[in-house]
């Protein structure tokens, strides 16, 4: 399922990039998997073309999907496999709750882990 | 998600007889028509009853060689009757199960080509025996046989498009508390597509359009390779659909673009996870309409989504991941009410 909330601060490309990337972090979208045409995701989604099309780049640039004339854009074979940093997410965050740390705290711990 | 009773149950029965004086319109004018094509053969063969022989070469053996005679009239009076019978099946299909009006359009069709290809039959035989004082020498035309199986798909298809497609029949109740639905926030906007495939499709394709190809090849009778092409263009037709639900409702669609379907999300009753046996409950696999006349896009045994429609109709789709697809259908159905 494709979403888009018109209401949130997050630009609608950066939704949709997030979803992919979801997507294929949870295995939904298997490696090879053609993502819709981006003239029918928008027209179902009352979006602008371009906006889906500017995520399908965005998307590619980083490695997650191949665009290819005539067959579109297809999840790249070389997409990483999220399966580890998805588990270590998930202790992360259950760790976070029992240390009593609020959202933020755990965030910032992550992006100073990140930069180290 | 629940799996949801076999579809046709008493929750989607109110309004449901609103479609039969639709069917009974369709089934009597296309009979009729296809009676008019026979009857008119029938005319023909009146009207050339001097220039014939008096018996007529009406069957060929594979060779080629009249193996088979009959008197014209005789001749007249099987089209006629075969016609009649054809007709009839087809109007008891549609009069019983023509809820749908994609049943009604394809029954009609039906009736139709039946009268036209047994007067095109009739015609195409005959033809060429005119003036022959005897006929145990006349050839079989292959064009004449291919003519007359394609050609009577133009009034085929002329009589289901004068078929009127279904009024729009907006739910008046809303869409039940048990119903599953998508969490999707006010303002939200959200779309679930997916390909609809698997199933024994492409593999009966391709064998069936290879043993027809190689037997139109080994009997050296270029006629014969309609058979593959027409076997081929129902198999491109069938094998894959894109399924799509959003604010506008369910849309299914061939891969091929055609045929396809779209239930307006205002006239879904409730949307539901199926389970589909393909031959018990569709009788086969493609377009299917089963004997109560649910209309279903099965390619695969299995998980389908089941869309319980106002007026008593029913669609079904086997796609994977279908829980998702009810739940939002349900919600779509939800805003439009």
């Amino acid at each position: 399922m494709w979403r888009i909330d018109p209401a949130s601060d997050e630009p609608l490309y950066a939704q949709l990039v997030a979803q992919v990337r979801l997507g294929v972090a949870h295995g939904t979208l298997r490696p090879g998997e053609r993502l819709p045409a981006a003239r029918e995701l928008a027209a179902s989604l009352e979006l602008n073309m371009h906006t889906v099309l500017r995520a399908y780049q965005v998307l590619r640039d980083d490695g997650t999907l191949e665009l290819r004339r005539g067959r579109g854009a297809v999840v790249a074979s070389t997409a990483t496999d999220l399966t580890d940093v998805e588990r270590a997410v998930a202790e992360l965050a259950a760790a976070a709750r029992r240390a009593g740390l609020s959202v933020q705290t755990t965030t910032t711990l992550v992006t100073e882990a990140m930069h180290r | 998600m629940t799996t949801a009773p076999p579809s046709g149950t008493p929750r989607a029965r109110s309004g449901t007889e609103v479609w039969r004086p639709r069917a009974r319109r369709a089934m009597a004018w296309s009979s009729l028509a296809g009676l008019l094509f026979a009857l008119a053969a029938a005319a023909v063969v009146r009207a050339w009853r001097d220039e014939l022989p008096a018996q007529i070469a009406s069957h060929w053996s594979g060779s080629g060689e009249p193996d088979g005679f009959m008197s014209p009239t005789a001749l007249a009076l099987v089209a006629v009757a075969t016609t009649a019978v054809l007709c009839g099946l087809f109007a008891v299909i549609g009069l019983t199960q023509g809820a749908a009006a994609s049943t009604r359009r394809i029954t009609a069709g039906g009736c139709v080509w039946s009268g036209a290809f047994m007067a095109a039959i009739v015609v195409g035989t005959l033809a060429p025996q005119r003036g022959l004082a005897d006929a145990s020498q006349v050839g079989l035309s292959g064009a004449a046989l291919l003519a007359a199986v394609l050609l009577p798909l133009v009034p085929a298809g002329i009589a289901a498009a004068l078929v009127p497609g279904d009024p729009a029949m907006p739910a008046a109740e809303a869409v039940p508390d048990d119903a599953p639905r998508a969490t999707l926030r006010d303002g939200e906007r959200a779309v679930w597509l997916r390909r609809a495939t698997g199933g024994p499709g492409l593999a009966v394709g391709a064998v069936a359009v290879a043993l027809t190809t190689l037997a139109a090849a080994l009997t050296a009778e270029w006629t014969m390779l309609v058979v593959p092409l027409l076997l081929a263009a129902l198999f491109v037709t069938m094998f894959a659909f894109t399924v799509r639900v959003d604010p506008a409702g369910l849309t299914v669609r061939s891969a091929a673009r055609w045929p396809g379907t779209h239930v307006p999300a205002d006239e879904v009753v409730r949307a539901s996870v199926t389970q589909v046996r393909p031959l018990r409950d569709y009788g086969g696999w493609g377009w299917r309409t089963a004997r109560d006349g649910r209309v279903g896009v099965v390619l695969r045994s299995g998980d389908a989504l089941l869309v319980e429609r106002t007026g008593g109709r029913s669609f079904a789709v086997t796609v994977d991941d279908p829980a998702e697809a009810a739940a939002l259908l349900n919600t779509m159905a939800e805003r439009a009410r």
